[in-house]
């Protein structure tokens, strides 16, 4: 159902009046254009009744992303709806893992990544939080070895402009 | 007040007399409503499709009308709001604003699998420009207002407004009020703009005073905003051809000097090669349609297209333009009218082209018109036409049905009237036009309407001949029967070595269809009689029937192949094979 892949990949964030269904309004009309959502965050945006939404799907063509843009931006609870391009925003993202690892490994893996421990259930088993860029949480994802993850939640990016 | 009281008020704060629709459990009490206070004329149709056409032929016709309406339709849950959502999207491809308020099955039993419950705003979410359910009986008012402003403010479009049964019969607090006159949408993202850009303005009338080949493509867009007489004037000011997209069609006389017919895949020779040959393209209100450009990739290669179109995601979407104006057609056509560094220029050798074009085919048509039958020697629709275009001046309302007959009026209909021509276009709805001709005859009372259908289409909706008999719609009826499903058998004929597939149908007899419902109704198989029967149709107070035995082997031509371009044109075709 989706197109053949393309590897650039797009975030797109839109200003939304916060109704029931403007979501799948937006989620259906990517479908519709044959794209797969790859992340999404929705937030509350700074103003009430508003929300920000920030999802990444991959196309190649500049006009082809311009064309969804400008379709998201016609539905009429879309404030705005434009492209965060890679070098000119912050992407980032949050990571939950819960992991089996010894005290010292533990403290080898804060040093390296920095991350906040949020939980350690016993001696062996920790739930840790870390932000950063895809590449930083895919390192640190790595180092820890599918033998000893016991659980991930990655959020899906977030994007600011800078 | 009642959530049903409501929804009355808001209908009736915004102008709405006629109501189409379709009764049923869930949308009772608003109908209920209705019957107490007299103040609509509801009609109801046979289906609810029929319904959601009829709404469209309203908005649609009344459009160039000093009081244009939005035409509402309604329907129960479940099956009721299935059968109009075919009507629904084909107002959404055909940007027609028309209000649908369909009854919900109540809150408490909403996603429960209820008796009649569909979820109506996740099917209709994609077909419409808008959905809505109100969840309280306060909240119904607004919900119309923004939702008939939503559907005709800017491009127009379908909206939804889903009411489930208890909050039709939930009344308001002591306290409600709501302030109709002074009702502002609070749609801060939904804005279109209100005045061209003044620098692409300027770049566009240099880029028009440069060209020696333009040519004008008039879209929907003209005749939405009522924009015909600027074209007009726009094209004779500026001294260019003008071709017409399906809906462009009816915005100036189609035989004004400059005009060149529709273009497309069965447009005309002249329109379709100026289009292949311009240095130019002026589109005003079009979106460049797949069944406009054909192959896009062939498509406008040597020439520059200036775009003025009111929708942005219509922009570069299909064709890339060199200068886009999004904004209102009309008001750019005022400006450009105006604009004393517009000029006039004679362009001798584009229009000496164009007549060559013209020229193409013109003769073998003419001959072809003349004898009136095809090989089966039954008659051929381009001959009718030409007669219903002599018999009424190119004056009367012309509502069409999917398919040959639908292309061939396109083709042949002399358009005088502004807006004087209703079909589908984007959808192609087969069986739309008997319902769109009730909302039409009901928007211009005054105005003679013509309904032409075939065989196949005329089937699909038949039922709206009881909406016809009931409310007495003065309608005149032609059946150009022959048989088969016609462009599809075109195509079979053309390009699947005629193997008929589907398409051949064995038909009732229409003219006792016609009698049990009151309509008189006559046969016509010579061309000598075609006259004489559009001139007893024409004259018959009421609803009139005839039918034509036209000939299977007609072939619309010029026809632009499926992928093809422009240029792979087919102008005549060896039928005998």
């Amino acid at each position: 159902m989706t197109k053949a892949t393309s590897i650039k990949r797009r975030a797109i964030t839109v200003f939304v009046k916060n109704r029931p269904g403007v979501l799948n309004k937006i989620s259906m009309l990517i479908r519709h254009k044959m794209y797969n959502v790859e992340t999404l965050t929705v937030c509350a945006a700074r103003q009430t009744g508003y929300s920000r939404i920030t999802l990444t799907l991959y196309e190649d063509k500049d006009d082809k992303i311009l064309q969804v843009i400008r379709q998201i931006e016609k539905m009429t609870e879309v404030i705005s709806a434009r492209e965060l391009g890679i070098n000119e925003s912050f992407w980032r993202e949050v990571v939950l893992i819960k992991f089996e690892a010894d005290q010292s490994q533990l403290e080898t893996l804060i040093e390296k990544y920095k991350f906040e421990v949020l939980d350690r259930q016993n001696h062996e088993v920790y739930i840790v939080q870390m932000a950063g860029v895809s590449k930083k949480i895919d390192d640190l994802i790595q180092d820890l070895g599918n033998d000893k993850i016991i659980e991930v939640a990655r959020s899906g990016f977030t994007a600011l402009e800078k | 007040m009642k959530g049903t009281e409501l929804v009355l008020k808001a209908l009736l704060d915004n102008n709405v007399r006629y109501v189409f629709g379709y009764t049923g459990g869930a949308i009772m009490p608003v109908l209920d409503e209705m019957e107490k206070q007299k103040t609509f004329s509801f009609v109801m149709s046979r289906h609810e499709q029929g319904a959601a056409f009829m709404a469209q032929g309203l908005s649609r016709a009344s459009i160039s009308t000093p009081s244009p309406r939005v035409g509402v339709c309604m329907a129960t849950s479940g099956p009721g709001a299935m059968n109009l959502a075919t009507g629904i999207a084909d107002a959404l491809m055909d940007s027609v604003p028309v209000l649908a308020i369909t009854g919900q099955v109540a809150t408490s039993v909403i996603a429960t699998d209820a008796f009649q419950e569909s979820d109506v705003v996740g099917v209709m979410m994609p077909l419409s420009k808008q959905c809505y359910m109100p969840l309280s009986a306060e909240e119904i008012e607004e919900t119309i207002h923004e939702a008939i402003y939503v559907a005709k403010t800017g491009r127009g479009g379908p909206v939804v407004v889903d009411i489930p049964k208890d909050i039709q019969n939930q009344s308001s607090s002591e306290n409600y009020q709501f302030d109709a006159k002074s009702y502002e949408p609070d749609l801060p993202g939904f804005v279109y703009p209100s005045e061209p850009d003044h620098n692409l303005l300027k770049k566009a009338v240099a880029r028009i005073n440069k060209s020696e080949q333009p040519v004008i493509i008039c879209g929907h867009g003209v005749i939405s905003s009522h924009g015909g007489l600027e074209l007009k004037a726009f094209a004779e000011k500026a001294n260019i051809p003008v071709c017409f997209t399906l809906h462009g069609l009816s915005a100036m006389p189609v035989d004004h000097p400059l005009s060149l017919g529709m273009v497309g895949m069965h447009g005309s020779v002249e329109a379709n090669r100026a289009l292949l040959n311009c240095d130019l393209m002026i589109s005003f209100g079009m979106r460049f349609d797949d069944r406009v450009t054909g192959n896009l990739e062939k498509f406008g290669i040597n020439a520059d297209v200036i775009h003025v179109e009111i929708d942005p995601s219509e922009i570069d979407k299909n064709v890339k333009s060199s200068i886009a104006i999004n904004a209102d057609a009309k008001r750019v056509l005022k400006i450009l009218v105006k604009d004393p560094e517009c000029i006039t220029k004679p362009r001798r050798f584009w229009f000496e082209q164009i007549e060559s074009y013209r020229a193409e085919i013109a003769s073998e048509t003419r001959k072809e018109i003349k004898r009136g039958v095809g090989q089966e020697g039954q008659l051929l629709m381009k001959t009718i036409v030409t007669k219903l275009s002599d018999v009424t001046g190119g004056k009367d309302i012309v509502v069409s049905d999917v398919g040959q007959h639908q292309m061939i009026l396109a083709r042949f209909y002399n358009f005088q009237t502004m807006n004087s021509w209703f079909n589908s276009g984007g959808a192609g709805t087969m069986g739309c036009a008997l319902p769109m001709s009730v909302g039409v005859k009901l928007a211009r009372p005054e105005e003679r309407v013509w309904v032409i259908c075939g065989d196949g289409g005329f089937q699909m909706n038949i039922q709206e001949l009881g909406a016809i008999m009931e409310h007495e719609i003065d309608v005149k009826i032609l059946l150009f029967n022959n048989g088969y499903l016609g462009m599809v058998r075109q195509w079979q004929t053309m390009f699947y070595n005629g193997r008929f597939a589907g398409t051949p149908l064995k038909n009732p007899d229409f003219g006792a269809i016609a009698g049990a419902y009151g309509i008189p109704h006559q046969r016509v198989s010579a061309p000598d009689q075609i006259v004489d029967a559009l001139e007893t149709a024409a004259a018959h107070k009421g609803a009139y029937m005839v039918e034509f035995l036209c000939d299977p082997s007609e072939i619309v031509l010029p026809m632009v192949p499926a992928g093809g371009g422009i240029a792979d044109m087919i102008v005549s075709f060896d039928n005998n094979i």
